[in-house]
């Protein structure tokens, strides 16, 4: 039998992928459309990505599905193929993947607010996630990755929509932005308030991704390690993306001074990295070849 | 209640997010006669500055920021047909076009600009979000705005600020509106090169550039 992520985890650090919509955007992705369409309009190039990371290192990918939930797909007009376009997501990745890796289905926030800021119902967004992690339990994900979420009720949402379609492992990464006051989430949530919560829930793995670049993020696994004996995880952004007037796109953190921090990351209790926004499949190799130098 | 306790009053209502009693202290400014535009100025308005003070410190966040424009919004609407029955103009620090350029669909930011800015005295006409360039254009010249705002999350649609500004310039409107760009990804080195007037890194310094802008 294959180990499970949770072997892995125990056993070393786990690697996960880097950007997945700037890689789409090299492979002509037009602006305007809707990321997840492409797993069924253009396979190809999805399973490209997902092979060009488990060819510099993977551990683990993440299926194209973040925006995949029926609320989110609703600015397309799209919100009658979340089911679908989640299962061909995970479907296509499952393709590429290579014998003893993983795939994790990953689901994104809504981009909505819940009561009393938005219009939504905490119910609404726990179908809307439901059915999205339907999918991508049925297009047999090895587990699930709620990410990015900037508000804990809207995470906790994910979660049990998530567990009403799905057995599989359901890990939670929040996105902090450092405040005067320390880490907080865009709705004011604290890191101790979401690991607490997390931990509560019962969730297997927890961590952060997005927004903070690789040294923010190295403090904040630190913080992090020292609130919780869970596994963690680490997916921090190349920095602060810049464009040139003709379009071209820089992040302010280049790939060497990015990968510095990884190995003071996983000291300070980060078990999963991987890069976020602004990382491509040469970040990762680069990260695999710090951590398992053989 | 003196007048400068209601002020006060109005200003720790909109602090606290407590929208019933700004609209009930609103009705009172009515009842008694003040004078709506010091109400507005002297007592809501240096209320909603609070609560941007607050949000730099990391003591409020997002979801306060939304309370307080949304507090700032209900005490207008009772306020507002009153100085409109009186023939009174509600002082506007300019009309503000904003949206979310097209092909993104991301308008947290955008909705908070929004808020904020209304909160402070603009006025604000909000497109929405992925709004075409055309319709910026159209809706500036329509209102006769003072300030076309344009957020983008992402670093393809950011493209989409400085296509407006080139449009602006082909049809000689560049010179009859102010452009000031926000988002995610944008920064001032940005907005610079794509010869935006004004860049705004959050919903609350959007406010004095667009003073800044318009001179307020």
């Amino acid at each position: 039998m294959n180990p499970t992520i949770y072997e892995l985890i125990k056993k070393r650090t786990v690697l996960l992928d880097g950007g997945f919509g700037t890689e789409l955007m090299k492979h002509g992705f037009p602006q305007g459309t809707c990321p997840e369409s492409w797993n069924a309009e253009n396979p190809e190039v999805i399973k490209q990505i997902h092979r060009s990371y488990y060819e510099a290192g993977s551990d683990a990918v993440l299926t194209n599905s973040f925006g995949g939930s029926r609320i989110k797909m609703s600015a397309y007009g799209l919100e009658k193929k979340s089911y679908e376009l989640n299962l061909a997501a995970a479907r296509i990745a499952n393709e590429v993947k290579p014998k003893g890796r993983f795939l994790g289905g990953s689901i994104g926030p809504t981009g909505k607010f819940l009561k009393p800021q938005g219009e939504y119902e905490e119910s609404e967004f726990e179908d809307s996630f439901a059915e999205q992690a339907r999918g991508l339990n049925d297009g047999q994900a090895d587990f699930l990755l709620i990410e990015t979420q900037y508000d804990l009720r809207e995470a906790l949402c994910a979660l049990r929509g998530a567990r009403k379609a799905s057995s599989l492992p359901v890990f939670v990464t929040m996105t902090f932005n450092r405040t005067p006051r320390g880490f907080f989430t865009l709705m004011g949530n604290s890191v101790s308030q979401c690991l607490k919560e997390l931990e509560g829930q019962g969730v297997p793995a927890v961590g952060s991704n997005c927004t903070l670049n690789s040294e923010e993020m190295t403090e904040l696994v630190g913080i992090m390690r020292g609130l919780t004996a869970l596994p963690i995880i680490a997916q921090a952004n190349a920095g602060k993306p810049s464009l040139s007037s003709e379009g071209e796109v820089m992040y302010s953190q280049g790939l060497e001074n990015y990968v510095r921090f990884i190995p003071r990351m996983i000291k300070n209790g980060a078990n999963l990295v991987g890069g976020c926004c602004g990382t491509n499949p040469d970040y990762i190799r680069r990260i695999a070849q710090i951590i398992r130098p053989s | 209640m003196s007048k400068e306790d209601m002020l006060s009053k109005m200003a720790k209502a909109v602090i606290d997010g407590d929208k019933e009693q700004c609209v009930s202290l609103a009705k009172d400014a009515i009842k008694k006669g003040l004078d709506l535009n010091e109400v507005i100025e002297k007592g809501y308005i240096p209320g909603v500055k609070k609560v941007g003070q607050l949000w730099e410190q990391g003591e409020y966040f997002l979801p306060e920021l939304i309370t307080s424009g949304e507090c700032m919004k209900a005490a207008m609407q009772v306020l507002q047909p009153e100085l409109k029955k009186a023939h009174i103009a509600v002082k506007s620090l300019g009309k503000v076009v904003i949206g979310t350029v097209e092909g993104d669909i991301h308008d947290i930011g955008k909705n908070l600009v929004s808020s904020i800015l209304s909160a402070n005295g603009f006025d604000v006409i909000d497109l929405g979000a992925d709004v075409k360039l055309e319709k910026f254009i159209a809706a500036a010249e329509k209102e006769k705005a003072d300030l076309i705002c344009l957020s983008a999350l992402l670093t393809t649609t950011m493209m989409g600020q400085k296509k407006l500004i080139e449009l602006l310039r082909e049809r000689k409107l560049y010179d009859r509106f102010k452009v000031m760009v926000g988002g995610a990804p944008v920064n001032q080195t940005w907005a610079y090169s794509i010869g935006a007037h004004g860049y705004a890194e959050n919903a609350l310094t959007a406010v004095d550039a667009a003073k800044h802008l318009l001179k307020k």
